[in-house]
């Protein structure tokens, strides 16, 4: 908790603060202006096809711009990238708070003197799809200003460098022996989840259509196989493998450097749960606590939050010295 | 769990899985109710045949290390402890100088019920 970590959490809350005050300012001053009903989802053509009362607005305009900006802020407090990754984190984070605030403010100035009908619904609301174009180029924009303001600022506190090669444990492994690790990685939210999923698919195929539908059931049936996850460390590299054969994820140990096992935070770190892709490093997080985090040749990490990590990794290690005097 | 395995050596790879399972559970490494890895995913880990591995997972069942349950694969037993995994790995200890000094089952089950009966 010191100056600089403040000062970098302020960095990356600042876009989202300014997102949520235009669009704040938007809605006061225009408040008279709306109809009762916002449309406020739209289809294909751009016709509205569902309504929002104003409060619900000014609600849901506020906890997608604070929760997002609160993840930012974690991540930016906390998050131990290095300077290249921390840089890349805030600017996209300024990318996404312009995006979210464009379409946000959009959308509530398309409203402004819409007729209304009986029911208070603003009538003739259209949304023309290049706003989406122009949203993507608020963002890039903000990117490089997020970007330009990171390496401006306080950097983050200096990583320490892995050693090359690992300096850990090492697991005494006799000529000829092969050795692999597993271990179970489940945790009570992931059958959950591939369920709620599933369940949403199942719920849309029947009020809705099988178009709308696929997307949940394919993204169900994916959460589904990962419910019982699998982590090996064997001659192979690193595996995190579902019920079935394929998907998994693996990375092949010539990529790997070296490993390590330390506590991994997936808030401050990877921004939430799951399998998360950020600069500088990939993770299939799981649960909060011990994990495997290994170096890539290519200077990325990846980690995975799984028991017995000291193990893993140091078998990790074990099976990288064998190949480097192989080679 | 760490499974180590030597393709040279004389023993057969089924028991060298088993007695990787049997040393977790005797160090506390590996606690009732933990799940084994799926066979297919330890035989393809360690370069070996499917049946080698369910071969060595059979046998701790015998031995009442492990559950085989149906389709949801195989987990440590609730009765198995570290004392009771000790035990098993110094019967495979005794069985093993019994041949060497070339005795029959049958004579070396007598000496552990005299042994039973002196205690």
């Amino acid at each position: 908790m010191n100056r600089k970590s403040a000062a970098r959490a302020a960095l990356a809350t600042l876009p989202f603060l300014l997102a949520l005050a235009v669009d704040l300012l938007f809605f006061a001053t225009r408040r008279d202006r709306l109809p009762g009903q916002l449309a406020s989802h739209f289809v294909g053509n751009g016709r509205a096809d569902d309504y929002a009362g104003r409060t619900s607005y000014l609600v849901v305009t506020t906890l997608v711009l604070l929760g997002t900006g609160l993840l930012w802020t974690v991540m930016a407090w906390a998050g131990k990238f290095t300077d290249r990754a921390y840089r890349m984190t805030i600017a996209f984070g300024y990318a996404v708070a312009g995006f979210l605030g464009y379409l946000l403010a959009v959308v509530l100035l398309i409203n402004v003197d819409a007729p209304e009908d009986a029911q208070g619904r603003g009538q003739d609301v259209s949304f023309p799809m290049w706003h989406l174009a122009v949203a993507v180029g608020v963002g890039a924009v903000a990117y490089g200003i997020g970007h330009l303001a990171a390496a401006l600022g306080p950097g983050p506190e200096p990583v320490e460098a892995a050693a090359p090669g690992g300096n850990g444990e090492r697991i005494a492994l006799a000529a000829g022996e092969v050795a692999g690790w597993a271990r179970g990685a489940g945790s009570w939210w992931l059958p959950l989840t591939a369920l709620l999923v599933l369940g949403a698919g199942v719920v849309l195929l029947f009020t809705a259509s099988w178009p709308a539908a696929l997307p949940a059931l394919v993204l169900g049936l994916l959460l589904a196989t990962f419910s019982r996850p699998y982590v090996t460390v064997d001659r192979r590299g690193i595996t995190v493998s579902g019920l079935l054969p394929w998907p998994r994820v693996r990375v092949p140990l010539d990529r790997i450097e070296a490993a390590s096992s330390r506590d991994i935070s997936p808030l401050t770190e990877y921004g939430g749960w799951g399998y998360r892709i950020r600069p500088g490093r990939t993770g299939v997080m799981i649960r909060s606590g011990e994990g495997i985090v290994a170096r890539l040749a290519s200077g990325r990490d990846f980690a995975v939050t799984v028991d017995d990590s000291a193990t893993g990794a140091a078998l990790l290690n074990t099976l990288i010295d064998q190949r480097r005097t192989d080679h | 769990m760490l499974f180590r395995v030597d393709p040279t050596s004389t023993v057969p790879l089924g028991d060298q899985i088993a007695a990787c399972v049997r040393r977790a559970v005797a160090d506390g490494a590996a606690a009732p109710g933990e799940r084994l890895p799926a066979a297919r995913v330890l035989a393809e880990s360690l370069g070996v045949n499917v049946h080698t591995v369910l071969r060595g997972y059979q046998r701790l069942r015998e031995e009442g290390l492990i559950e085989l349950r149906r389709g949801r694969g195989a987990a440590i037993a609730d009765g198995a402890s570290p004392h009771r995994a000790r035990l098993l790995e110094r019967i495979r200890e005794t069985v093993g100088e019994a041949r060497g000094l070339g005795l029959t089952s049958d004579e070396l089950l007598a000496l552990v019920r005299t042994e039973y009966g002196a205690g």
